[in-house]
């Protein structure tokens, strides 16, 4: 699977056009510098031979060197990865908090009040840009309010105050849309729930209404509920590319970008090979997870 | 059977529920009622309202999409007026329920002895160790073979007939004084059915409790029941004795279901088997019930004016007198109990 991957990533950047040693090099350079870092930079190999060189030190956790900076590629994803894992706990966080209450209650009175403006609101929560949300959020409580910092990011370690405040707005607005997409799953898989056969066995049993909720229907509920957040989670850890970018979050997706803008090839074959791998990483938990929720997918 | 207060009384029960198509009268005005120790059989096609009726007394239809109005006394108690708390607290104790799918009636993902401690913990201020040793006795009651391992199992590792047996169990966990199994037998093969109909019977003989089987089944019917309610359309058309229903059905309704079982004997004797008779047609939709007698757009004896424009009341059938009390009372509701020549409706009920 990662092997396929690694493939097609590095065949699409070769499709990419423009010449990384030219954009590397600036607008004035001498043939012979050229020359050199072609060499240096193993472009002027064959194409099949580039890849096997790159895959075969990928495997030993060497990615090559930065075409820009000339930093390892390795170090500059570890640099970064704080900063993404951060953001997307804190965002599914925010999703989830928003989701599960949100959901569980229309679930619980659908058609009613509730469930017709949560369906509203997750509404607004799909459709609306992040970017734009993030723009308002930075206008109202950076500028207007001044509560809190516009963005950037430093270390929990150290200043864990300035980290919660700067972590505050990219997080409400990244889970603020994943929150919408979960929403909509929780509220559709509780009312599954809902309607199950042994439901009525709860209550049928003159369990009190909050445990038959709580063991019967929510529980139930969790397994869909867990496939839909490592989905999020996923796509949260490869990087909210515009969301770091509004509240210049140093984060995967910044680096993904600027290596695209730059034909930083080593960089970006790297930040995806990453953001394959943590895919596959966050598919195991969830099925791991599962069959610890599950007993029928355990026993198999 | 003496004449005691039934155990459970149901009065003018009408239950309306909201569809997308219109208000569906699926329970029209059914009265019956349950002694102690008593088993009463309701029978009736797919549709006709039978799971329904028995929901609404326990509240477990959908809360605004089901309006139920009469009276359900359990012990005097009402059913239908009692607030939701006190109706939680029957739920168990006074009147245990069995699903008919146990496919789909335990919880998936907890352990049968789980589902079986909440339940008796939601009604007897006990320590979970105590609940579990009396799970592991009732699984053992109703037959589970190994029940201290059975308990720890998860309803898929067991079979539907265990399941079912469970089901059981979960009803027979708060001993109530009433069981209502709706349909507890179809989705199990005929030897499971025998056992687990056993099985109710003599927990019923050990306990006293009453029983309301819903089935279609007729021959589970002449198997365990005392009296018989024949449903149709949301109405009871037939109740009685099981030996007046079955021997000598009244309505033609009745007649129609006891003539629809095959008959081996008769096809053994022709060395083929004879076309099975049936009752032509579809139940009424609930949506949109004729006026008149329920069944006359089916019936196939239509004898009297009043059929088409008039219900027929549920009425003894004649050769009954009123001094048998309500247990042994034969009554339908038709115009046309005479005709059609019922078996034996003749010299033995006179």
């Amino acid at each position: 699977m990662l092997i396929g991957v690694s493939i097609i990533v590095f065949a699409l950047i070769q499709f990419v056009p423009g010449d990384p040693v030219r954009l590397a090099l600036g607008t004035r350079f001498s043939q012979e510098t050229y020359d050199a870092l072609l060499e240096r930079s193993g472009l002027d190999q064959p194409v099949l031979q580039q890849y096997f060189t790159w895959s075969g030190r990928a495997l030993t956790g060497d990615l090559g060197v930065s075409f820009r900076s000339g930093e390892p590629v390795t170090a500059l994803i570890l640099e970064r990865l704080p900063a993404t894992l951060t953001l997307a706990l804190a965002a599914i966080l925010v999703a989830l908090l928003i989701a599960v209450p949100l959901g569980t209650l229309s679930a619980l009175r659908p058609r009613s009040l509730v469930d017709r403006g949560a369906t509203v609101l997750s509404q607004i929560g799909i459709s609306v840009p992040d970017f734009w949300m993030g723009i308002v959020f930075i206008l109202v409580f950076a500028g207007t309010l001044g509560w809190l910092p516009s963005g950037g990011y430093v270390p929990l370690t150290e200043d864990p105050w300035g980290w919660l405040q700067r972590l505050i707005m990219p997080a409400i607005v990244t889970g603020v849309v994943s929150g919408s997409v979960i929403t909509r799953f929780v509220r559709s898989s509780v009312l599954e729930a809902l309607g199950q056969d042994h439901v009525r066995t709860a209550q049928a049993k003159g369990l009190p209404a909050r445990q038959v909720l709580s063991w019967h229907v929510l529980r139930n509920a969790l397994l869909p509920l867990v496939t839909v957040t490592g989905v999020q989670l996923a796509y949260l850890l490869s990087g909210v590319v515009v969301v770091e970018i509004v509240f210049a979050w140093p984060g995967l997706g910044q680096l993904a970008l600027q290596a695209v803008q730059a034909r930083d090839y080593p960089v970006l074959q790297g930040a995806v090979l990453l953001f394959a791998l943590v895919f596959l990483l966050v598919n195991l938990v969830v099925d791991l997870l599962y069959s610890r929720l599950d007993p029928r997918i355990a026993r198999r | 059977m003496t004449v005691t207060a039934p155990l459970l009384e149901v009065e003018d029960l009408h239950v309306r529920l909201r569809t997308p198509r219109g208000t569906a009268s699926v329970v029209n005005g059914l009265s019956y009622t349950v002694g102690a120790g008593e088993t009463v059989a309701v029978v009736g096609e797919s549709g006709s309202g039978k799971s329904v009726s028995v929901l609404a007394l326990l509240g477990l239809l959908p809360a605004g999409v089901a309006t139920v109005t009469g009276r359900a006394l359990l012990d005097g108690e009402d059913l239908l007026a009692m607030p939701a708390d006190r109706l939680r607290q029957l739920r168990g104790p006074g009147v245990g329920m069995v699903f008919q799918d146990p496919m789909t009636s335990l919880n998936p993902v907890l352990t049968v002895g789980r589902q079986l401690v909440e339940g008796i913990r939601a009604h007897v201020d006990v320590p979970k160790a105590v609940a579990r040793r009396r799970a592991v006795e009732l699984l053992g009651e109703v037959g589970l073979p190994g029940p201290e391992k059975a308990v720890d199992r998860y309803p898929h590792e067991l079979s539907g007939g265990m399941r079912q047996r469970v089901m059981i169990a979960i009803a027979l966990s708060n001993s109530p004084a009433l069981l209502i199994a709706d349909e507890a037998t179809t989705a199990l093969d005929v030897t499971v059915q025998a056992q687990i109909i056993d099985l109710v019977q003599r927990l019923q003989a050990d306990h006293g409790t009453g029983v309301v089987w819903i089935t279609h089944d007729l021959g589970v019917v002449a198997g365990i029941a005392d009296r018989v309610l024949v449903m149709y359309g949301g109405r009871c058309v037939e109740d009685g004795t099981v030996d007046d229903v079955l021997e000598r059905p009244a309505h033609p309704y009745t007649r129609g279901l006891l003539g629809a079982l095959p008959d081996l004997a008769v096809a053994r004797a022709d060395g083929g088997l004879p076309d099975l008779a049936t009752v032509p047609g579809t139940p009424p939709a609930p949506t949109d019930l004729p006026a008149g007698c329920v069944f006359w757009p089916r019936c196939p004896v239509r004898a009297d004016p009043r059929c088409e424009t008039e219900q027929p009341p549920l009425a003894h059938v004649r050769g009954q007198s009123r001094d048998f009390g309500p247990s042994l009372a034969h009554r339908a509701a038709t115009w046309c109990a005479e005709d059609g020549g019922a078996p034996g409706t003749t010299e033995e009920d006179r």
